[in-house]
């Protein structure tokens, strides 16, 4: 049996599909780590996997950093290309400069057979070189490697950015080590991520769907009361802060508000005073087990939401705030299921407009559908862990 | 149309007017009815363009000019910072300098 561990920054969309691949892993007989700043992961691990906690406990100045980095990066309105910037210089690099030591010091202390670190936990790939331990990546938002083809500046930008860190810890390469030369595992199937040549340890194994395993209450009864009425998911996310929930949502209450058809937003329901009659407002809904009673979805293109769509075969509309989520807007729109608005610019009539084009026109589902096939097809989980579990035995062997 | 316009030199009016017509047609006319675009317009912070959207402005621009001008390797040169400050003025010089 093989020893993996998970080194993942702290934003649930790229912990989130580690959980399920560990959860495999798990049930296989391996033992399974997580290498994190964020103590309250503990609580959401798999039966059976242990938390690493980044830890600097001798130095109390330390330890008040560390709880610094948990929420960052929803501290700070961004938008467009300027978002990338604030991404590099104020969350990742301090956040994977700030983790090296402890990551260094979790990895004497589990000693892994095999690490697989997130393609924005890029200390984790030097700590792993710098102790001589094989390791894999995840790419948690593929979007984020297309920028190489779309903008190559940025790109180089990024790249910069990575290097000059790896430079500060010893490692003198001129490119960044950041995806894996062993194993980097792209979290979405070929045909959703669009033409571009990657090296081959590139593996497309879908997106790997996390399903929580508490159970969060929904308001079943009232969607089945709009029967036969359209029924839509709303949602930007947790990322986003009050402000751009505010304009957003004011939105979609007058596009929605009292329509014939049943809306659930994801939301904080204080946001707003009241709520129109036919919205079904929660902070948390169980999304997985809601996406098949639907007929479309509005969301602000975060890759797990837009994954969990496609893979359920619904339309959508994209409304792309930040980050990576525009190149991840422009692939729905390019495989044709759905539609793109600006975050800024669009105002009710035209989320009004799209949700009515993408759940009138058949096209937009049909399109969703074959993604969702393409999914099935590159494998998720299963597909992961095995080629972790090929790799850990590989590793093994070799050094003993 | 198009090669009719690209054969011929435009000034800086025209080619300014040139750059209105795309960027509406990259994020629609309703929009660009209420914003004041001018030369100082900066595409991510006045314009409000995300990255899509820029690279689709600039594949007009190539499509328009073709070989004449290579748009989208000068755009591709840029960093990040000054991708973040460009505006509408340097894209029109730019375009001015290499007919």
């Amino acid at each position: 049996m093989a020893r993996f561990v998970f080194i993942v920054p702290p934003l649930t969309g790229h912990i989130n599909p580690t959980l399920s691949i560990g959860a495999v892993l798990l049930q296989r007989g391996h033992e399974v780590a997580w290498i994190s700043l964020d103590r309250s992961l503990e609580a959401r691990l798999p039966k059976g996997g242990q938390l690493l906690l980044i830890e600097y406990a001798e130095n109390d100045e330390q330890k008040q950093e560390s709880e610094k980095y948990l929420d960052i990066i929803t501290k700070k309105i961004v938008y467009g290309i300027d978002s990338i910037k604030f991404l590099y210089e104020e969350v990742l690099i301090p956040l994977n400069r700030h983790s090296y030591e402890g990551i260094l010091d979790l990895l004497d202390q589990f000693k892994p057979d095999l690490v697989i670190t997130d393609h924005q936990m890029f200390a984790g790939a030097i700590a792993a070189t710098n102790k001589g331990i094989p390791y894999t990546t995840t790419v948690t938002a593929p979007a984020a490697i297309k920028v190489m083809d779309e903008l190559p500046k940025i790109h180089e930008w990024e790249v910069n950015q990575i290097i000059a860190l790896q430079k500060e810890f010893g490692i003198k390469r001129e490119d960044s080590i950041a995806c894996s030369e062993l194993l980097t595992m792209v979290l979405t199937s070929r045909s959703f991520f669009g033409e571009m040549t990657l090296p081959e340890q590139y593996r497309f194994v879908g997106p790997v769907i996390h399903k929580r395993a508490e159970k969060t209450s929904f308001d079943w009864d009232k969607l089945e009361q709009g029967n036969g009425k359209p029924k839509l998911l709303v949602s930007i996310g947790t990322t986003f802060d009050h402000e751009h929930k505010k304009s957003f949502f004011t939105k979609v209450i007058e596009a929605f508000g009292g329509a014939e058809m049943t809306v659930v937003v994801v939301s904080d329901p204080d946001l707003f005073a009241g709520w129109p009659e036919n919205f079904i407002v929660q902070r948390n809904v169980p999304q997985l087990d809601l996406l098949p009673h639907l007929d479309g979805v509005v969301c602000h293109g975060g890759h797990n939401t837009v994954c969990e769509t496609l893979t359920a075969g619904l339309p959508m509309v994209v409304v792309p705030i930040a980050y990576d989520q525009s190149h991840v807007a422009g692939r729905v729109v390019r495989v044709g299921a759905g539609l793109r608005l600006n975050f800024n610019r669009f105002k009710a009539k035209h989320l009004k407009e799209s949700v009515e084009e993408i759940l009138n026109n058949m096209s937009y589902k049909e399109a969703a559908m074959l993604i969702g096939d393409s999914f099935r097809e590159a494998g998720g989980t299963e597909t992961a862990a095995d080629l972790l579990e090929e790799l850990s035995v590989v590793s093994i062997i070799s050094i003993k | 149309m198009d090669t009719i316009i690209s054969t011929t030199k435009l000034n800086s009016n025209e080619i300014f007017d040139l750059m209105t017509q795309f960027i509406t047609e990259v994020i629609g006319e309703e929009f660009v009815e209420e914003m004041d675009i001018t030369m100082e317009s900066s595409f991510t912070k006045d314009l409000e363009m995300d990255s899509i959207e820029i690279v689709s402005f600039s594949e007009k621009i190539k499509t328009h000019f073709g070989e004449q001008i290579d748009f989208t390797g000068w755009l591709s040169n840029m960093d990040l910072d000054q991708l973040i400050n460009l505006n509408l003025g340097t894209i029109v010089n730019y375009i001015e300098e290499c007919q």
